[in-house]
């Protein structure tokens, strides 16, 4: 046998990545050269041996590193809202650039408007002045005229007010007293009639039920009589079956007692010594 | 390697990635929950101090996710992942050289020594955790990876710890397949040397292996 594994084919076997073929070859040689085997198993006690060598215990660290990428100062949200107020605050320009602005400022008045304005100005009447006195009286006055009319005013609606329900209530007094007669005569009639109807329902309704109950009786009772008679009948028939089976049966028994006497005095008439024999005993 | 929730997620995570490769952040945010520790492992493992491995985890967690949107296929990412892992690891790698800074880990011990001077330090004293059995084994066993080339460290880390298959190791450090496996062999027999010059066996590591 010429075959020799080399380094790397006794390593892969030794480490079973070996396939079945290229295996059985391997065991083969070592079959053959038994200090071969003797070499590799050393190898492998080497290598379980260096397995014995524990494992560091460490901590991954939680927070292992930025993403690596520069934030760009235009991505960044403070960027776009200040973008986005100074894009409304240019459209408001360039709306008021083509309506037509008008910016005014008058008596601590600031006024802008994107279209003309049509101011309307306060129109201040200028009036002779009034001493206080007169306004105070001009008040009074103003007040005890308004006071005048608002008790005249309150004094008629009163009165009014009275009468109407006065005549309210005397009207309606007297077709409650005519509606209460027509009530009291009406339901007394209706009573009556009530009560009578009743009555007479009841009255029929006690006949009909009699009359039925009667009807349903008569039917009953002669539902009853048939099948106590078909009863009879059947009973009777059945009792006569029996008394002639009976009958019927002794018969036979007779005829049957009656031929075994036969046979056994035949018996002894024709055997004489059996009589003997009876008689000595 | 698989067994707990956060392996049985790492292994049904395409619907997660597919959606940070369209730039769910959310996502992200998930998939650097997901893997953190294992990228931190990685590099861990491979220089064998803290601070580099944030570094490196950090790193490629930012390249991540920068990039994820420009990764092809969703199958691929733990690869691509690591690839990312790998290139941060030598990149580092390559300054530490420069600067000639050397860490007290990478400090042989002397001629007839069987541990290194820094170790005898009061640190173990000081601390009771490194009193533990399986916290010294393991820094004895980093201390034999550390002695690797960085070729056979990477994938000694990816195979063992990482659980990933040759095929994925060779696109994640975008080499060919056999390269992958003969680094492996290579690694392993190397380890195996390491061990045996230090005096660890099983005997002595009190291990059933």
């Amino acid at each position: 046998m010429n075959y020799k594994p080399d380094e790397g084919t006794l390593m892969a076997y030794l480490y079973g990545e070996l396939d079945a073929k290229e295996a059985a070859q391997v065991e083969a040689y070592f079959n053959q050269y038994p200090e071969e085997r003797i070499r590799v198993s050393q190898l492998a006690t080497v290598g379980k041996l260096f397995r014995l060598m524990e494992d560091q215990e460490v901590i991954a660290p939680p927070v292992f590193m930025g993403d690596g990428h520069v934030s760009r100062f235009w991505k960044s949200g403070t960027f776009k809202t200040i973008l986005s107020i100074a894009a409304s605050f240019l459209f408001l320009l360039v709306a008021a650039r083509l309506i037509g602005p008008d910016i005014t400022y008058s008596g601590g008045e600031l006024r802008i408007s994107f279209n003309k304005s049509q101011v309307k100005e306060s129109v201040v009447q200028e009036s002779s002045p009034l001493t206080s006195e007169e306004v105070q009286q001009m008040i009074n006055e103003s007040l005890v005229r308004n006071n005048e009319i608002i008790s005249s005013e309150w004094e008629n609606n009163n009165l009014a007010l009275r009468a109407s329900l006065e005549k309210n209530f005397a009207s309606n007094s007297a077709k409650i007293d005519e509606l209460m007669k027509v009530t009291s005569q009406a339901s007394q009639d209706q009573i009556r009639s009530f009560v009578a109807g009743l009555q007479q329902e009841n009255l029929q309704l006690m006949k009909d039920y009699l009359k039925l109950s009667t009807d349903d009786q008569k039917t009953y009772v002669e539902a009853l009589l048939v099948d106590f008679s078909k009863y009879l009948q059947e009973q009777r028939k059945q009792d006569l079956q029996l008394f002639q089976t009976r009958m019927s049966s002794i018969e036979k028994n007779t005829d049957q007692f009656k031929q075994e006497t036969e046979q056994i005095l035949a018996s002894i008439i024709s055997n004489p010594e059996s009589i003997k024999k009876v008689n000595n005993y | 390697m698989a067994g707990t929730l956060l392996d049985i997620a790492m292994m049904h995570s395409d619907a997660l990635i597919t959606r940070a490769r369209e730039g769910d952040k959310n996502a992200q945010g998930k998939l650097v929950q997901l893997w953190y520790k294992r990228i931190y492992n990685f590099a861990y493992k491979f220089f064998f101090d803290h601070d580099l491995a944030m570094e490196v985890s950090q790193k490629t967690f930012i390249s991540m996710y920068r990039n994820i949107e420009g990764l092809q296929e969703v199958t691929r990412f733990r690869s691509w992942l690591y690839t990312i892992a790998v290139n941060y690891c030598r990149e580092e790698l390559r300054k530490r050289k420069a600067s000639r800074a050397v860490s007290l880990h990478e400090l042989k011990p002397g001629e007839g020594e069987t541990s290194y001077g820094w170790e005898v330090s009061g640190n173990k004293q000081e601390n009771p955790e490194r009193q533990l059995r399986q916290s010294e084994l393991s820094e004895l066993l980093q201390q034999c990876l550390l002695e690797l080339s960085e070729e056979q460290r990477e994938v000694v880390i990816m195979k063992e710890y990482e659980g990933l298959k040759f095929r994925e190791i060779a696109e994640a450090l975008q080499i060919s397949e056999n390269t992958v496996k003969s680094r492996m062999y290579y690694g392993l027999d190397g380890l195996k040397k390491i061990l045996e010059r230090r005096n660890i066996t099983k005997e002595t590591i009190g291990y059933e292996l």
